[in-house]
């Protein structure tokens, strides 16, 4: 009986991304044998890896019980300093170093804001995030963008044997941030806080440092995932929907990691692949954008339940 | 003749968690009587009293109001049978005004069917000046003082028709011109021909307004005496009397050590009398008294979780105004080697869903700057295992699959492990089996022969007695007295308690 | 839930400041100040321009602020209880949608109610029965009325009923149609709120976790919470649709941070429990003379946006609270 209960306990503590992986994984090699190839798998999975690097840093921030709306402005707006042909002339390194510093400085003012201001999350994030699409859309002028440099599309393109290199550099930076997490103090802090926030404060943890560190990671992750992303489209864009944002929150829930449960890297990037599969799924079965926004709705939703209903139980 | 009692009380029992808190208690209220319900921490008057007002359900025995027998699933139905609360945790909401806060969820509706403020003000009115209150209905209740709302939670009973009135340490928050008007306020109730249960640890008020006392202890009943019938000494005799176990590991011989921790002229509310602690090197000391005295406040006031009023504190030599900050108390005083152990485990101690290896260490890493490497200190969570002899299959396992002994070691440990050598500890042993006490008695012995000094709280009188070198009586939000431990006896304690 | 022992900061505790302008006897929160701002706008307005006081102009202002006190107020009742509603814009998307698809008008007006009930039943049923947090409850909801308003309504066009048309554009006894909305919507709102036993109850849920103990059925009347929002989204979506005289799956996205924006500028504390009706239609007044004052001065739409988003985090940095995140 003992030994029952620790093996239900430990099937619950599987993030709900593997199995449905495995689903979504059988559906596809049942629907499209012929699409189950690693060249082709690859492909799919190099369209999400924006979305996948802004979950390595939601899933720090929903851990911490906080949360990032901001990742659709930050992502934006370094779109428009890489397109708008402000910097062509400028060293590539200094281009990317410039657009990681404006990740790095949004996510310190989400930080202070939510860590020492204590201002909600949801709403400072939100208004970031409007203030930044406001921002763009008031430099762009409604001018067509321009065009992304070169180097940007021919790194995204570059493919180490069969495997694109930017979902080898998702693998390795989502390797870096488990190894981060997993051996630093501030993975320990976050992990605390994600546990017990009151248990963190008694035990000397300094809740707000780690909150305000939380989010600037955060915003760093956004602005590398805008990179990718400007890189993969070649072209600068005025608009991103907020279907990035949504997604990220959908896949780290996914990936068991919910306000009040300890980070962990893997279980979201398998929700991020879960994602991938998921619009190929859809796309093949021929549904449109409409029904991928419910899908990812119902997603949420679902796993939202999942974890309440388990959290209650538990209790 | 005899009168019919208003609330008969029958055999109640109640077990929480396999610890029996009441055993076969009978109780009667009789109508017009003011009547004490005395026993020391954890003699279950309040457990009596919620089972009474519906907060809680007893596992067996019965209740009769006004001759028939009554079932409350709620504190709702107490009221609507006539039965209201004052606790001693207030069930106000502040964003609402008196007069809603006394009509809540019966609110009157004009022919409109918009709620009919007019009417709940004019009647809030009538009820507050009949209890001698001059306080206007429409006042938000977050504006009112705690006294206030206390006498406001008094009145709403009145509203609701109760004839039972339970007031569970009424005067804990009052100063002396309050409580004359809520001695006042009794009187008319009981010129009503309502009863008035009075729960309070204020001897000579006992004595002033109570007419039967009924004594519980260990969850048993004592007695039940006029008040005319006996003498304070003898009640305080009838409440203590329990054996001091074997439980406990004996005092060393110490010698003198030096002043590790000082606190100087300390008040806990403005008024408050200032208090001054010192805790030496080697010494186990204790903060003795009854439940909610502001022993809490004391030892909060330590660590920035409580905001006093004036006073100082003397780490080691390095001396801190209070009030301490909120968000860095934790950090400076453990940097000192102060460690705080709180008292609710699970709310505020332990991540219950993690390791207990993170768990022992957290208080290690959090020393560090985040970006430092966290080292997996093997050797402590080995060490801190064996030493305080953890019972786990492995360091892995989360807390919340071991037992309360258990978990309460590995919350110790945390401490033990940062190598704090001043701990603050508040009830040690809550929800710890017997065996376990006893381990985590000469855990906090060994630690002080070892040098470490310890402040204890603890709502048993008798654990602090044995445990401890030194006892600080607490009362009223400041230190009564101070007496040795070797001498200290319960009646003592709460003789200085009481009689201050 | 047992609350953990530090010392607890009152609710209603506001400044010395706070007092004086509202009185200290007041959970409606601080209205009086974004009264004066909103005042002093279009005092400052009406000398700087010659077209602000003209009545052309405050029907615009009037017509502009209508779909946004709706949701707003939606948002505010939501708020008390201590929620949030981030699905109130793609509700207003849907209504659009769903009316412009040419049923008659009898049909699409019940239909597009009922629609409002049920996702409003759904948020509350998932924050209540299942626990999960207001704000990602409804953000899933988001993502999934999006998704059917883009089924039922791929881009914007269609055409609505003409009685809609009507009840948006036309006159009734010589008052503009956008003015008796807005009376009704306050009106309606002022009697659920701060006229009944239901309006008190939603302050004492949103003022303490001891209100269940007193007989009131906190899980009923959140839910019933969730459902007034979404059909007052829907009632937005329903005059913004005889504005523009067709769908539009975007319509509504803004009007879930600015209805928030609106509601917390106007004294509600996000917190629960405190806030007012009259504060939430004065944020609303405030954003709309902004927003009209920057059209009058030709500012760029683009630095509206920016200037809407530095007004909410002002607002909200300035509202203390004792959690850290959401």
């Amino acid at each position: 009986m003992k030994r029952l209960d620790d093996l239900s306990r430990a099937a619950l503590r599987i993030p709900p991304s593997y199995i449905v992986l495995l689903v979504l994984l059988v559906t596809l090699w049942m629907m499209r044998p012929n699409l189950m190839n690693v060249a082709i798998l690859g492909t799919f999975a190099r369209q999400v890896v924006p979305l996948g690097i802004v979950v390595l840093g939601q899933l720090l921030v929903i851990s911490s019980r906080s949360i990032d709306l901001s990742a659709g402005g930050v992502i934006l707006f370094v779109n428009y300093l890489i397109s708008s042909g402000l910097l062509y002339e400028w060293p590539i390194l200094f281009v990317v170093l410039l657009c990681l510093s404006v990740g790095l400085s949004v996510g310190l003012l989400n930080g202070l804001l939510v860590g020492k201001r204590r201002a909600s999350a949801v709403i400072v994030t939100l208004a970031v995030n409007i203030i930044l699409i406001g921002l763009v859309e008031y430099l762009a002028n409604g001018k067509p963008p321009g065009d992304v440099p070169d180097q940007f599309r021919q790194l995204y393109n570059l493919r180490f044997g069969t495997l694109p290199a930017p979902v080898i550099f998702w693998f390795v930076l989502a390797g870096v941030m488990s190894g981060f997490l997993g051996r630093t103090v501030f993975g320990r802090f976050v992990w605390s806080i994600g546990s017990n926030p009151i248990s963190a404060h008694f035990s000397g943890v300094p809740v707000e440092r780690t909150v305000v560190l939380a989010h600037t990671i955060s915003g760093l992750m956004s602005a590398v995932a805008a990179l990718v992303q400007t890189s993969s489209i070649a072209v600068g864009s005025v608009r991103f929907g907020p279907e990035l944002v949504m997604n990220s929150i959908a896949a780290t829930i996914l990936g068991g990691v919910v306000f009040g449960r300890p980070a962990q890297v893997w279980g979201p990037f398998v929700g991020v692949l879960c994602f991938a599969l998921l619009f190929v799924v859809m796309t093949t079965m021929g549904v449109q954008e409409p029904g991928k926004l419910i899908a990812q709705g119902l997603i949420i939703l679902l796993a939202a339940i999942f974890y309440g209903v388990r959290s209650k139980s538990n209790s | 003749m005899t009168v019919q009692p208003l609330v008969q009380m029958t055999s109640i029992s109640k077990t929480f968690g396999g610890i029996a808190a009441l055993e076969n208690v009978d109780f009667q209220l009789l109508p017009g009587s003011v009547h004490a319900l005395m026993g020391e921490n954890g003699a279950g008057k309040s457990t009596l009293m919620k089972i009474l007002a519906g907060v809680i359900q007893p596992d067996g025995g019965m209740i009769r109001k006004n001759g028939q027998i009554v079932r409350f699933v709620s504190p709702r139905e107490a009221l609507d049978a006539g039965v209201s609360t004052v606790f001693q945790e207030h069930s106000l909401l502040p964003n609402l005004s008196i007069a809603e806060n006394m009509y809540l969820g019966k609110e009157p509706v004009t022919k409109f069917g918009v709620t009919d403020t007019a009417w709940m003000e004019r009647k809030a009115k009538e009820i507050l000046s009949e209890l001698g209150l001059k306080l206007d209905p429409a006042t938000l209740v977050g504006n009112l003082s705690i006294a206030e709302r206390q006498f406001v939670e008094i009145a709403r009973g009145i509203s609701a028709r109760a004839d039972v009135v339970i007031l569970d340490e009424p005067t804990a928050a009052l100063n002396a011109a309050d409580v004359e008007v809520l001695n006042a306020q009794i009187l008319a109730l009981t010129k009503q021909q309502k009863a008035v249960v009075y729960i309070s640890h204020r001897m000579e008020e006992i004595f002033k307004i109570c007419d039967t006392i009924t004594v519980l202890k260990d969850g048993r009943n004592v007695d039940c005496v006029p008040v005319s019938a006996i003498r304070p000494k003898q009640l305080i005799a009838m409440m203590v009397g329990r054996e001091l176990s074997e439980l406990f590991p004996p005092r060393s011989n110490r010698t003198e050590g030096e002043v590790v921790l000082s606190i100087e002229g300390l008040r806990l509310t403005p008024d408050a009398t200032p208090s001054s602690i010192m805790l030496r090197r080697g010494e186990i000391v204790a903060l003795a008294g009854l439940e909610g005295q502001g022993q809490r406040e004391l030892v909060r006031s330590l660590v920035g979780q409580y905001t006093p009023h004036g006073g100082k504190v003397a780490v080691r030599g390095r001396e801190f105004a209070f009030p301490l900050s909120g968000e860095l108390g934790i950090r400076e005083m453990q940097a000192l080697g102060l460690g705080f152990v709180p008292e609710d485990r699970k709310l505020e101690g332990l991540f219950l869903d993690l390791s207990l290896a993170h768990n022992l260490t957290i208080g290690l890493h959090s020393r560090h700057f985040e970006l430092k490497p966290a080292s997996a200190h093997r050797e402590v969570i080995a060490n801190s295992m064996k030493s305080l002899s953890i019972k786990a299959s492995r360091p892995s396992l989360p807390v919340n699959a071991l037992s309360g002994g258990n978990q309460q070691k590995v919350l110790l440990g945390r401490y033990l492990a940062l190598g704090a050598d001043i701990l603050i500890i508040e009830e040690p042993t809550r929800g710890v089996d017997v065996g376990a006490k006893a381990e985590i008695y000469k855990l906090l012995r060994d630690y002080a022969n070892a040098g470490g000094s310890v402040v204890v709280l603890s709502r048993e009188t008798l654990e602090l007695i044995g445990l401890c070198d030194r006892l600080y009586v607490i009362h009223d939000k400041h230190v009564v007295t101070e007496m040795p431990a070797e001498s200290a006896t319960e009646h003592a304690i709460l003789e200085a308690a009481l009689h201050s | 839930m047992k609350r953990p022992y530090i010392v607890e900061v009152k609710t209603t505790e506001m400044s010395q400041l706070g007092r004086l302008f509202v009185g200290a006897n007041s959970r409606h929160g601080l209205w009086t100040v974004p009264l004066l701002v909103a005042l002093a706008c279009s005092l400052a307005l009406a000398f700087s321009t010659n077209e602000f006081v003209s009545s052309q102009n405050i029907l615009n202002l009037v017509a502009q602020a209508a779909p946004l006190i709706l949701v707003s107020i939606g948002q505010m009742i939501v708020i008390l209880v201590r929620g949030l509603d981030l699905s109130v814009g793609s509700v207003v998307s849907l209504t659009t949608g769903i009316l412009s698809l040419n049923a008659p008008v009898y049909v699409a007006v019940p239909g597009v109610m009922l629609a409002a009930v049920v996702i409003g039943l759904l948020n509350g049923i998932t924050v209540t029965t299942f626990r999960v947090h207001p704000i990602i409850a409804t953000l899933s909801m988001m993502g999934i009325v999006q998704g059917i308003t883009m089924f039922v309504r791929p881009s914007a066009g269609g055409s609505v009923p003409s009685e809609i048309l009507f009840l948006v554009s036309g006159k009734l006894f010589g008052i503009y149609m956008p003015v008796i909305w807005v009376i009704a919507a306050i009106l309606v709102a002022w009697k659920v709120v701060h006229g009944s036993r239901f309006g008190l109850h939603l302050f004492a849920i949103g003022g303490g976790e001891t209100a269940a103990t007193f007989g009131i059925a906190e899980r009923r009347n959140v839910l019933a919470a969730y459902v007034l929002s979404s059909c007052f989204a829907a009632a937005a979506g329903i005059f913004l649709a005889g504005r523009i005289v067709s769908g539009d799956p975007n319509i509504g996205t803004q009007y879930a941070v600015d209805s928030i924006t609106a509601v917390a500028l106007g004294g509600t504390q996000l917190a629960g429990g405190v806030g007012s009706l009259h504060g939430t239609v004065i944020g609303c007044a405030l954003l709309a003379v902004i927003a009209n004052g920057m059209n009058l001065l030709n500012v760029s739409a683009f630095i509206q946006t920016i200037v809407k988003g530095l007004i909410l985090l002002a607002v909200i940095s300035l509202q203390p609270r004792k959690t850290i995140g959401l």
